[in-house]
């Protein structure tokens, strides 16, 4: 906020050293558990079992990664969150925009009764009616179905809210003189709207692309077979339950960590366009509700 | 008619919508009130029972040891998530190299993306007694004896507080800095001509200004309390369970492994109950500030 000019003095001085600092050992924290984790799994099996502090392969190789994708077939669990992911986030983003849209119209009849109706939703946390969420899905026939977790937050009144906000930065009249050309609805919807409002729409997409993949609640509640299991249920019975050595096997830790990585991996791929799209997502989001 | 035809596609738009939110939001929601008043078996007859659900709940020490974890870690995360973000957008703020700022962010960011089993796996084996990081730092530099942080119940408490504040500053903090960048840079120019030194300027001008954000950020922190399982549910032992289950284990423990789905429901309406009781009370709280 202030100047270089002001910061001469060594008060000035001493304060920007230590904030850098006290900076950089946050950043550790993040850094080293990592950097940990990274080396772990390129360590050989009894290596990455020594205690001792590893921030570099010991005995370099990719046991690891081979364990884990052919005697744990994590390939499985992977595909499966695969699936759920893409399907389930297409379909949010799509149904989600598709009702932002309809909100632009400010003149709709009945649209404040179904603002109401989404904000009600919006109310109750999805884990108050877990138990409930739980019968209808065994009366769906859709426990041990990924179908249930591409269904388990299909929409929320969180993206529509988003999408209209995004679309309402695009002039109205745009869509007036495409209707007196004679386009219908659908088509100003897909071929204007959803095209002019594409940050809005990744945006979205990265938001429910994150949810989706690290999805927990759901896959534990839904699932108990476990060739349906997606990765994080399956990274939880791989990493944290053997932990506490109650496992059938000893899974070693260079496994566990390969496991981790592989998981994180999606995350990391996408982070570039997380950066550019959702600092305005989240203050979008945070001010106009 | 003439609506219809002007309007009519937009209706046709919000069906779907309109009728997933009936079938996985409202029925659910009532199917809910339904059970808690039940007997309820996932064959044959459920009979009414009335409160006999919410009777049996009220009267399980389960129940209230998981009321008093949700009040204490809740309370714990509400504190460390709203004031560590809150230290670390002030501290970034102060950063004069842009590339360092942006780097920081860019790295404190992460832990956000990634999922409680990640992070929790991370944590857990970081903090072990036998080869965990954390502990051969402390014995190698303070020579003590390794520390079994998670299954003491005290420090486990504080593991997940942490762990949950620490993984989500870097998250909240951006709203913090999008405040601090719209304050209008003439009041600090005003406060330099007085001859106020920058840490007059953060006591006297930015924290002041940023009142709004920080109602924002608590109450969308409060919202989330009652709400925590995650990391919960990944962090717990048997050794600290009875510490740590908060209120959505319990119901998660009663519904679906022992499959009481009466009381287990009747649970979830006591959160609900609460959930938007605290919300009434911290959005009423935070307007009477504004007046």
């Amino acid at each position: 906020m202030s100047d270089r000019f002001e910061r001469l003095g060594w008060k000035n001085k001493a304060f920007d050293t230590l904030n850098a600092l006290f900076l950089l050992v946050l950043m550790l924290t993040m850094i080293v558990p990592f950097v940990n984790v990274l080396a772990l799994s390129f360590s050989s099996g009894t290596a990455s079992m020594q205690p001792d502090i590893v921030l570099w392969p010991k005995q370099f190789n990719a046991e690891g990664y081979e364990i884990v994708w052919k005697s744990l077939d994590i390939w499985r669990p992977l595909l499966n969150s695969v699936i759920v992911t893409l399907i389930g986030t297409t379909l949010h983003v799509l149904l989600s925009s598709l009702a932002g849209y309809v909100f632009i119209y400010p003149r709709l009849p009945g649209r404040k009764l179904m603002i109401t109706f989404i904000l009600i939703t919006m109310m109750v946390p999805q884990e108050a009616i877990m138990i409930p969420l739980y019968v209808v899905n065994k009366d769906l026939h859709l426990i041990n179905t990924l179908t249930a977790l591409v269904l388990s937050g299909l929409v929320s009144g969180f993206s529509i809210l988003l999408m209209r906000n995004f679309f309402l930065n695009i002039p109205h009249e745009m869509s007036e003189s495409a209707k007196i050309d004679g386009a219908g609805e659908f088509r100003i919807f897909l071929t204007m709207y959803l095209r002019l409002a594409a940050a809005g729409l990744a945006t979205v997409t990265l938001f429910e692309f994150v949810g989706r993949w690290n999805m927990f609640t759901a896959p534990v509640m839904f699932l108990s077979d476990s060739t349906k299991y997606t990765l994080q249920v399956a990274l939880k019975a791989m990493i944290i339950d053997t932990s506490s050595n109650s496992g059938t096997y000893l899974v070693t830790t260079n496994v566990r960590m390969a496991g981790i990585v592989i998981s994180i991996i999606p995350l990391l791929a996408i982070y570039p366009f997380v950066q550019k799209y959702f600092m305005k997502g989240i203050l979008l989001g945070a001010s106009k509700e | 008619m003439k609506i219809l035809k002007r309007y009519g596609a937009l209706y046709v738009m919000m069906v779907p919508v309109v009728a997933y939110f009936l079938v996985f939001a409202y029925y659910p929601l009532v199917k809910g009130l339904q059970t808690s008043f039940q007997d309820y078996k996932l064959m044959g007859d459920r009979p009414y029972v009335g409160f006999t659900n919410y009777n049996a709940v009220l009267h399980d020490s389960t129940f209230w040891d998981a009321m008093v974890n949700t009040l204490v870690i809740g309370g714990g995360i509400l504190f460390f998530s709203f004031i560590a973000p809150l230290i670390l957008a002030l501290s970034l703020n102060e950063v004069l190299q842009a590339w360092y700022k942006k780097l920081t962010q860019m790295i404190l960011y992460v832990p956000h993306l990634l999922s409680w089993v990640v992070i929790g796996g991370i944590w857990i084996f970081l903090l072990s007694p036998d080869n965990g990081l954390v502990n051969m730092l402390l014995v190698h530099f303070f020579h003590i004896s390794p520390i079994n942080f998670l299954s003491d119940p005290t420090l486990a408490r504080w593991i997940v507080i942490l762990l949950t504040a620490w993984k989500e500053m870097g998250y909240t903090c951006i709203l913090f800095l999008a405040a601090i960048v719209s304050i209008n840079p003439s009041l600090y120019e005003a406060a330099r001509m007085d001859g106020a030194s920058r840490w007059n300027q953060l006591i006297y001008v930015t924290i002041p200004q940023l009142g709004n954000t920080m109602k924002v950020v608590f109450l969308l922190n409060t919202l989330g309390v009652l709400r925590i399982f995650d990391q919960v549910f990944i962090l717990r032992n048997p050794t600290v369970a009875s510490k740590l289950d908060v209120l959505m284990m319990y119901t998660f423990q009663k519904g679906i492994l022992e499959i009481k789905l009466g009381p287990a429901a009747a649970a979830s309406f006591f959160i609900l109950i609460i959930t938007l009781a605290l919300t009434l009370v911290v959005r009423r709280m935070t307007r009477f500030d504004e007046v």
